[in-house]
């Protein structure tokens, strides 16, 4: 038996009855909210240099490439889709998983819980009634709870996922829900995979190793359901899965990009992306892709196109203000488009404030009238994107 | 009120340095030590209300296991069912041996589902350059600023932490500091590690210690569902509620002992108020002779006691801060010895307690003025320039005074036997007790002083006759001074016997339960609370060392029963233990053994009086690690090491039910024949470098009653310091007594008696007003005694104590008083021998 111990008691005993409630009260004081507090950590750590960079393209094989890349720091897996209930309605989703690495070689641990791999993710919805909501989840990279993989391809965090059909990742089961809202789709990919940039590298900055690898699946075929509260929407459409990784710093004086992923009726998609600084410039690695409906791809560089924005939106959140609208023209292809949101608010309000939104297309391809939807990403318009990226 | 009488008052006061510098040190004492119990008490209520906000956050429930935590594996299930609003914890209690010992709270986080549920650290934290080690390295920490401040420990620093049998050498990533305006003591006993290393730190890889989460009413059901055996999900509040019910009654104890120093010193200002008055009644006829109005004089009275008392009060508040600054320290030790760990950094004054004190002096100095203003205002002059007209309304007071002192003492005694198991009537109905006796001082003082006077012979002892006379003359002045100190020296004797008790039990309870020759314990074991996990595998590593006869294990660990928490005693089932430690039993200690050994367990005294239950009792149902099980109950035994009850099984039974396979202490027993000091130091060498801790018998025991001695400090220091402030009123009263028969002294000495003899006779009369109080409190005290060990201790903690008298707080007692009696004749001697008697006789 342990030593004993006595207890204070009784103690004292004394007195009081009356006294004791009316007393009792008077000891009661208010406890005052805690707010977050600041870390100040100890200088030294794990440096971007310690991960390989990208300096050369280099040949992709799947499913492997479809898993994780962890000798590189940062790696991120997009899903965004249009999606058209019955009689029209349009519905805009994004279920991104982002992987940070934390160090490229990390030794062994006894905790299943040990981790040097952090995932977040974004999950997004817009509805037919104009009602969008953006959500955001953090993750250790450890014991299941969120994590990606290459055989079968999976990607997930906690119960948002996207999981392969079949060995190669040609077919995928989304999967998210958040509060009264669901999403259950199955995508199915009518293109091979794209190696976006030159040969699969995409430039950030003009120097050596400020690139990543970036692999699409520029059209997938969309089908499911939709569920907000009580009600279920059958919908089909189509998707877009982006896939980069790589160990990139934003040169100085950028402060984010634009992004363009359009799917246009004539079968072709048309990826583009411009690096924006401070003064408002574009960077000349600025680049895109157009591909083929047989799948084949043409790079375009800064000079292949121009984007003129012809509306803008503040957001009531942050304040910032995002173009909201515009006229793309890439005269080798013969594509002149408009582009609108389909609704001005798709800002997701996460620790890294963006604009992620559904748009619809419409312009001329060839000479001929075309319609299309896509997806646009606007970065560094809220805050710089110095520091993440 | 016209300005010659303010003159008048102002110069009263100054002309009398002597009375008006006793009243104000009686204002001064009395309200130091309201104030001091009062800012030990809010700082430490609100030290344990900030810490369990800061941890509980926005928690409204927790998931908890047995004593080995939560699978972690359901904590990923329940995330990956969508369950967002969950944090993963696991703790363990540790001692930084650089820091004076101090024990500390690692609390294993995930950085990102915590910041959901507590706002410690934010959700971007993980995003500044280093925060990556805090994943990465096994032995990171973040400590709070506070701990960093006191440590002089800095970013990149290392400091030593002792958790069970390791030693952990922790590298210091980040110092927290939190947001401005924050009061962040509440943190200051917390260490911060990722979950995975506290995981690996504490040896506890695939367990949580709790999983904490906000949940709506309605996803209850579908949690509850989802629990593996052995884990249960109960409310936040409700585990605050545990911890606060544990800590409130040592809470109640401290308001109790508040409230006798308010008590003391209300009786104390009172006093003083009340002679500065009654003596200068002839001044204040003499007032009313020269035309003032009565109106005028009762405002005077009134207002300048009001003046008084105010300054005071003022005075006294920086000493009652400034006392209270260690009457927290003894109130934190005592918490952290026995209920969990708390750091109370600061001890402000809070405006509440001073208000509080200020009002209460005052209103005892306007209480205490009253009588006398309304009857300077009443009274014609003529009657005030009789002393006899004072006196004859002292004694009809006193026959007063006794008949509502019977009356309480009655109210009182109905109230405990009707109190049953409430511990706030029990007290309330030994409050009437005490203060009945007290009111029954002035009668029982007169009876027995004038008893004597007759028992005495009437030629010899003439001096002794005079100067029991003189004594009960001054009665009308001395008699509440005489019950305060009354008091003051019965709660001495009282709760000096009730601890003599107490200690002898436990001390007799230790004979019977410490029986091994040496322990191996983490250096956690401090308290009553079993922290620190030893690893199961010293049990053979030790049993190898030359010279050990057996090593016995020993496990403590919370556990839920039908009736609450309890604790287990996981024993070793080898060694019988002795029949004199069961309380009530089915048989005798050899079949209560066997019982045991065959799957019954044994609860505590303590556990059977905090239920309300009665021996033979139908089986007890523990949640264990399987579900609820239903054990057996053999035999009541008694344990004064835990209030909350515990419950004794064989460690065979424990590790049935249960998967916990660390223990909390070792017992080690010689071979016969082998040298004590060859085996200790055989353990000593096999312990090296993992922070366990070896005690011999006799270290343990120490350590037991120092620990009891400890928590009872602050009831020791307060009696001692309440018996110094009423000594300080008796001293004053009877110093002012003397001072006002200056003149009558005077007289006698012209008439021939030296001021050898006068002295003693002063002497003698304080020495008699000394003995007086020593001897009315010796029956209260050994009352309160009893009342206190057979009465509140019992419905309190639940532990029979019987009720040993002593002699040693009794004459502690008599001596204290004696000590005030004569002193407060020093000054009045000393005069005696010194000031010229013409002066003397003129004075007044």
């Amino acid at each position: 038996m342990r030593p004993p111990t006595a207890r204070t008691v009784m103690i004292l005993l004394l007195l009081g009855l009356g006294f004791i409630g009316v007393w009792l009260t008077t000891q009661v004081t208010a406890v005052p909210d805690i707010r977050s507090g600041e870390v100040q950590f100890a200088s030294g750590g794990v440096r971007p240099a310690d991960f390989a960079r990208v300096t050369a393209p280099r040949a992709f094989s799947f499913p492997e490439d479809h898993g994780p890349h962890p000798a590189f720091r940062t790696e991120w897996w997009y899903f965004t889709g249009n999606l058209f209930a019955q009689g029209g309605s349009h519905f805009g989703y994004q279920l991104t998983l982002f992987r940070t690495g934390l160090a490229p070689h990390a030794g062994e641990r006894a905790s299943a819980l040990a981790t040097d791999q952090i995932y977040f993710a974004h999950f997004a919805l817009s509805r037919p009634n104009g009602a969008y909501d953006s959500f955001e989840r953090y993750s250790r990279g450890a014991a299941g709870l969120a994590g990606s993989s290459a055989s079968p391809p999976e990607f997930w965090l906690e119960n948002w996922s996207v999981r392969a059909l079949d060995d190669v990742g040609d077919a995928f089961s989304l999967s998210a829900s958040q509060g009264e809202l669901t999403l259950d789709l199955l995508l199915t990919s009518l293109k091979p995979v794209v190696a976006q940039g030159e040969a699969g590298m995409s430039r950030k900055g003009p120097e050596a190793g400020n690139a990543s690898y970036y692999v699409s699946q520029t059209r997938l075929a969309t089908e499911g359901t939709v569920g907000e509260g009580g009600r279920m929407w059958q919908v089909e459409g189509t998707s877009w899965f982006d896939h980069e990784w790589g160990t990139t710093v934003l040169p100085p004086q950028v402060v984010g990009w634009d992004w363009f992923g359009l799917q246009l009726d004539d079968d072709r998609e048309l990826m583009l992306y411009r690096i924006r600084r401070a003064d408002g410039s574009f960077a000349s690695v600025s680049a895109g892709t157009l591909v083929e409906p047989d799948g084949s791809t043409i790079h375009l560089t800064a000079e292949d196109f121009a984007i003129e924005s012809t509306a803008e939106w503040r957001s009531p959140r942050s304040g910032a203000t995002y173009p909201s609208g515009w006229r793309i023209r890439v005269p080798t292809a013969g594509l002149d488009l408009e582009v609108k949101p389909y609704q001005a608010d798709q800002e997701v309000d996460a620790q890294i404030v963006y604009w992620e939104g559904a748009v619809r297309v419409m312009g001329r391809s060839r000479g001929a009238e075309v319609l299309g939807v896509g997806f646009v990403e606007l970065t560094g318009y809220a805050e710089a994107m110095q520091g993440w990226f | 009120m016209s300005r010659t009488l303010l003159l008048f008052a102002w110069r009263d006061l100054v002309r009398r340095p002597w009375q008006s510098g006793l009243m104000l040190l009686g204002v001064v004492l009395g309200v130091a030590v309201m104030v001091s119990i009062d800012v030990a008490n809010v700082s430490a209520r609100r030290g344990f209300s900030l810490s369990t906000e800061a941890v509980v956050g926005r928690a409204t429930h927790r998931i908890e296991g047995g004593p080995s935590g939560v699978p972690e594996a359901f904590y990923v299930q329940l995330r990956t069912l969508g369950w967002q609003d969950t944090a993963p914890i696991v703790e363990g209690i540790a001692i930084a041996p650089d820091l004076q010992d101090r024990p500390l709270r690692l609390l294993g986080i995930d950085l990102f589902s915590d910041a959901v549920i507590r706002p410690t650290f934010g959700l971007d934290a993980w995003t500044q350059a280093g925060a990556e080690r805090f994943f990465l390295e096994p032995d990171a920490v973040i400590i709070p600023a506070g701990l960093a401040r006191e440590g002089g420990l800095l970013p990149g620093d290392r400091f030593r932490l002792f958790l069970g049998n390791r030693v952990a050498d922790l590298s210091i990533l980040g110092v927290w500091t939190p947001p401005e305006n924050d009061p962040s003591e509440a943190l200051d006993d917390v260490v911060w590690m990722d979950i995975a290393a506290a995981q690996e730190l504490t040896g506890t890889t695939g367990r949580l210690t709790r999983i904490d989460l906000i949940a709506a009413r309605d996803d209850v059901p579908g949690i509850a569902a989802l629990l593996p055996p052995g884990v249960s999900l109960v409310p936040a509040s409700q585990q605050a509620e545990t911890v606060r019910q544990l800590s409130d009654a040592f809470q109640l104890n401290l308001t109790a002992l508040s409230l006798l120093a308010l008590m003391v010193g209300m009786f104390l200002i009172y006093n003083s108020t009340m002679f500065h008055v009654v003596q200068r009644r002839q001044i204040l006829a003499t007032l009313g002779v020269l035309g003032a109005e009565s109106g005028q004089i009762a405002r005077l009275i009134l207002g300048e006691a009001a003046a008084v008392a105010t300054v005071g009060a003022v005075l006294g508040l920086p000493f009652g801060w400034a006392l209270g600054q260690t009457a927290v320290r003894l109130v934190t030790q005592t918490i952290n010895d026995f209920y969990f760990t708390l750091s109370v950094r600061q001890a402000p004054l809070e405006p509440a307690t001073a208000a509080k004190a200020v009002a209460i002096a005052l209103g005892a100095a306007l209480l205490a003025a009253a009588g006398p203003a309304l009857e300077a205002a009443r009274i014609p002059p003529v009657a005030a320039f009789q002393r006899s007209d004072l006196e004859e309304r002292a004694s009809r007071g006193v026959g007063r005074a006794a008949g509502a002192g019977l009356a309480s003492l009655a109210a009182g005694a109905l109230l405990l036997a009707a109190a049953q198991r409430s511990l706030a009537l029990s007290l309330g109905g030994m409050f009437g007790v005490l203060v009945g006796l007290a009111l029954m001082v002035p009668l029982s003082s007169r009876i027995l002083l004038l008893g004597l006077v007759r028992l005495l012979p009437r030629l010899r002892a003439s001096r002794l006759r005079w100067g029991l006379r003189s004594v009960v003359r001054s009665l009308s002045r001395t008699s509440v001074a005489l019950a305060a100190l009354m008091v003051a020296l019965a709660v001495t004797i009282g709760l000096g016997t009730m601890i003599a008790s107490f200690r002898q039990a436990v001390d007799d309870w230790l004979d019977l339960t410490l029986r091994a020759d040496v322990y191996v314990s983490s250096p956690l074991g401090s308290g009553s609370q079993p922290r620190g996990d030893i690893s199961p595998e010293w049990e053979s590593r030790l049993g190898s060392v030359p010279g050990v006869a057996r090593v016995e294990p020993f496990r403590a660990a919370q556990v839920a029963t039908e009736f609450g928490p309890a604790r287990i005693s996981a024993v070793d089932s080898y060694r019988i233990r002795d029949a004199r430690l069961y309380r009530s039993s089915s048989g005798t200690a050899e079949e209560v053994w066997n019982e045991l050994r065959q799957g019954s367990v044994l609860v505590s005294e303590s556990f059977l009086q905090k239920h309300g239950l009665r021996f033979p009792m139908p089986p007890l149902t523990l949640t264990t690690d399987r579900g609820p099980r239903s054990f057996s109950v053999a035999a009541v035994f008694y344990d004064y090491s835990s209030e909350v009850g515990t419950v004794m099984m064989t460690q065979e039974v424990y590790h049935q039910f249960w998967s916990d396979r660390w223990l909390s202490s070792l017992g080690v027993f010689l071979a016969p024949q082998a040298s004590f000091e060859d085996v200790a130091r055989g353990v000593r060498n096999v312990l090296a470098g993992t922070g366990l801790h070896v005690t011999t018998l006799g270290d343990v025991r120490q350590r037991a009653l120092a620990i009891f001695d400890r928590s009872f400090e602050v009831t020791s220091a307060l009696r001692l310091l309440s018996v110094l402030v009423a000594g300080v009123g008796m001293m004053s009263a009877l110093l002012a007594l003397q001072l006002e028969r200056a003149r009558e002294v005077a007289t006698l000495q012209v008439l021939g008696m030296t001021p050898r003899e006068l002295g003693a006779q002063i002497l003698l009369e304080n020495g008699i007003m000394g003995v007086l109080a020593a001897l009315l409190s010796v029956p209260t005290g050994l009352l309160l005694a009893w009342i206190l060990t057979k009465v509140i201790n019992l419905r309190s903690f639940g532990w029979a104590i019987p009720w040993s008298p002593g002699l040693e707080p009794i004459a502690i007692a008599l001596g204290l008083s004696l000590l005030a009696a004569w002193a407060a004749g020093l000054y009045p001697w000393w005069r005696v021998s010194r000031a010229p008697i013409a002066e003397r006789l003129r004075a007044d």
